[in-house]
């Protein structure tokens, strides 16, 4: 196969490190290889990420393990119900000579060194909370103290587990389609894997665990420009164009494109979703998926290996199917990859 | 043998206007219509309609009708029917069709009674309602022996039998030759329904998607030349491929396509080399590149080798 241009030097070694990192993670999170795999492209892509799950499947050692490989500032939040916005950008207490005192939050602490914000349980807080998030991710810019503080480097990772729905607030569409992926973790299924996972005492304690991570392999200041580099050096043929175009069209139309799935009438399905930018952050994601494997061009196994994190949550059903989402969203990816002709 | 009411009439007017009673001219007369008087068999149907004029306001009381059923030990009562209608003058007229069955057994001709009932009238008034009784007088028919009381001495018993009435012989043909055509229509049915669901013979008909590549191939030749023929050719697999898997086989998923079509194992090279050059083709911007790597006789060669294990699989 193709490799990267001797002219690309950087790439390579940035390459290098990618790999590196995710060799570190991978440490610590073990049998995970394929959100791991994701969240290296995220990270490259810039894009920010969702993590979806079972409880105690390892979503939150995960991101630890991520922020601690990228290096640069870190903050944390857990979501509750009554958290509001200011509680994110004001941290408010009364000093010990008993005066209020009003100083930055957990956002702002950092200033602009802020490379890694983790929300934790992003479903338990409020909707207010979610319309500030939106903000930050969007804009990487949040206003406080009269000034706009910016965060050139920030990527927020939040995780969500959806097993419970009381007191959670479901993400609006808006939020949503700003992370550029939502990755879906489940408990490993190899058998020697959950072995290891149960009765090696090294994956108890979590704190420990995180600490084998090497810390800073990527230098998060320059990722930024790299995945910039990224963008402009991975070359889309007019065939892998078409190709995309037709898999939009057969996501967002799968009647007329000649998707059938038994029990659903295809052409009342898909509500909406599917959105520009949604299908540019996938362009987005699979180059860096091609840099990862080393060409400078995409093929549609790029294209296939981002797609159902980048597109699935993006795409909107009819209310009479949203409640077996889980089920149909997978079965249609699959279809369309089935009937858009790759060459 | 029941005869229409009309074949004769017997008019028996009770006249119960002789009764001086106001009470009694409430029911105006009673009328009976009863077919021929006589030439009765055993199991006769005999029809008869009774008529009864009553004044205006009078309506029948339903319930003290004779029931159906044995009326003596060779009569009984089969049906009973009532309607109501009104005369020119306002008076109502009940007719009631009684249906009678004859039983008896008649040595002789004899004339026997048929006994008569009687049916209430009643006028629902704003003081309470006013009954009348309406008689329906008793009638006579004439029954009349099956057979002669002695017959001709036989040796045999069994010759007073009358002999069985012949069945006419009935034409099997048509029932056949229409069975046939049905039996002819449901297999064409069923094996249309066959080729459908792709049961029994048709199970194994598959199309043979290497045989179609190769002849897309063949029509491509005709319509262009070099760079774009190379590709149509690389098309023309790539389409064999997804016909015979039936989803989409990108270059990764040879090692599936291969576990899941096993006979196509010793092509795995040729597949893996094409897969390689479709991809520099397409994608990697170098067509020339790719048609060294897998010239285009190898493609068409690669796709008649698939051809036959197709064929022979």
């Amino acid at each position: 196969m193709n490799t990267l241009r001797p002219g690309d030097a950087m790439l390579t070694d940035w390459r290098e490190a990618a790999a590196r990192f995710e060799r570190e993670v991978g440490k610590a999170v073990v049998g995970q290889e394929r959100a791991i795999r994701l969240l290296t492209i995220a990270i490259f892509a810039r894009g920010h990420v969702m993590l979806e799950g079972d409880v105690g499947v390892g979503k939150t050692t995960l991101l630890r393990a991520v922020a601690r490989g990228l290096g640069g500032a870190y903050e944390r939040v857990e979501g509750t119900v009554d958290m509001m916005p200011t509680d994110l950008i004001y941290h408010t207490y009364l000093g010990e000579d008993g005066r209020p005192r009003v100083e930055p939050g957990p956002v702002l602490r950092q200033a602009e060194d802020l490379s890694v914000f983790f929300f934790n349980e992003i479903n338990r807080a409020r909707p207010q909370v979610h319309a500030l998030l939106l903000r930050i991710m969007a804009e990487r810019s949040v206003s406080a103290f009269n000034r706009e503080y910016r965060f050139p480097h920030l990527q927020v990772f939040a995780d969500r587990n959806r097993v419970e729905r009381e007191e959670t607030f479901e993400l609006p569409a808006a939020a949503r389609d700003r992370f550029l992926m939502e990755i879906g973790m489940e408990a490993p299924r190899d058998a020697e894997v959950r072995r290891t996972l149960v009765f090696d005492p090294r994956f108890h304690d979590t704190d420990r665990l995180t600490e084998e991570v090497a810390s800073g392999v990527l230098d998060h200041d320059r990722v930024g420009s790299i995945a910039s580099a990224i963008q402009h050096a991975i070359r889309a043929e007019p065939a892998i164009e078409a190709y995309v175009v037709g898999l939009w069209e057969a996501l967002a139309r799968p009647g007329p494109a000649g998707i059938r799935l038994s029990g659903i009438d295809m052409d009342r399905l898909v509500q909406g979703g599917a959105s520009p930018r949604g299908v540019a952050f996938l362009v987005r994601a699979a180059r860096v998926r091609a840099w990862l494997e080393g060409r400078d061009w995409l093929v549609p196994e790029d294209i296939r290996a981002v797609f159902p994190a980048v597109m699935a949550h993006r795409v909107f059903l009819e209310p009479v199917y949203e409640m077996r989402r889980t089920e149909i969203v997978p079965e249609l990816i699959r279809a369309v990859f089935e009937t858009v002709p790759a060459p | 043998m029941p005869a229409p009411p009309s074949a004769a009439l017997l008019v028996a007017v009770v006249a119960s206007l002789a009764a001086p009673l106001p009470a009694v001219a409430q029911v105006r007369g009673v009328e009976l219509r009863t077919p021929r008087a006589f030439g009765y068999f055993q199991g006769d149907l005999v029809q008869v309609q009774a008529e009864i004029r009553t004044d205006p306001g009078f309506s029948l009381q339903r319930p003290s009708l004779p029931k159906p059923g044995p009326v003596a030990y060779w009569l009984d009562l089969k049906e009973v029917r009532a309607e109501e209608g009104r005369a020119d003058d306002g008076s109502t007229v009940i007719r009631l069709h009684l249906t009678y069955q004859d039983f008896y057994v008649a040595l002789d001709a004899r004339t026997l009674e048929v006994p008569g009932f009687p049916v209430t009238v009643e006028s629902a008034g704003s003081n309470g309602s006013t009954t009348a009784v309406a008689q329906v007088p008793a009638w006579k028919i004439g029954v009349s022996p099956l057979r002669e009381v002695q017959p001709e001495r036989r040796d045999d018993p069994a010759e007073y039998l009358r002999p069985d009435g012949r069945a006419p012989r009935l034409d099997p043909q048509p029932a056949l030759a229409s069975a046939g055509i049905f039996l002819g229509l449901a297999v064409l049915a069923l094996l249309l329904l066959a080729y459908d669901r792709a049961w029994w013979i048709f199970g194994r008909r598959r199309g043979r998607p290497f045989a179609l590549a190769l002849k897309a191939l063949r029509r491509a030749r005709r319509r262009s030349e070099g760079e774009a023929l190379y590709r149509d050719a690389l098309l023309a697999l790539h389409r064999g491929l997804d016909e015979t898997d039936g989803r989409r086989v990108l270059a990764d998923d040879l090692p599936d396509f291969l576990a899941r079509h096993p006979v196509f194992r010793p092509q795995e090279s040729g597949l893996a080399t094409f897969f390689a050059a479709s991809r520099l083709a397409f994608f990697g911007r170098d067509t020339a590149g790719a048609s060294q790597r897998l010239p285009l006789p190898e493609v068409e060669g690669l796709l008649r080798r698939l051809g036959a294990v197709e064929r022979s699989a």
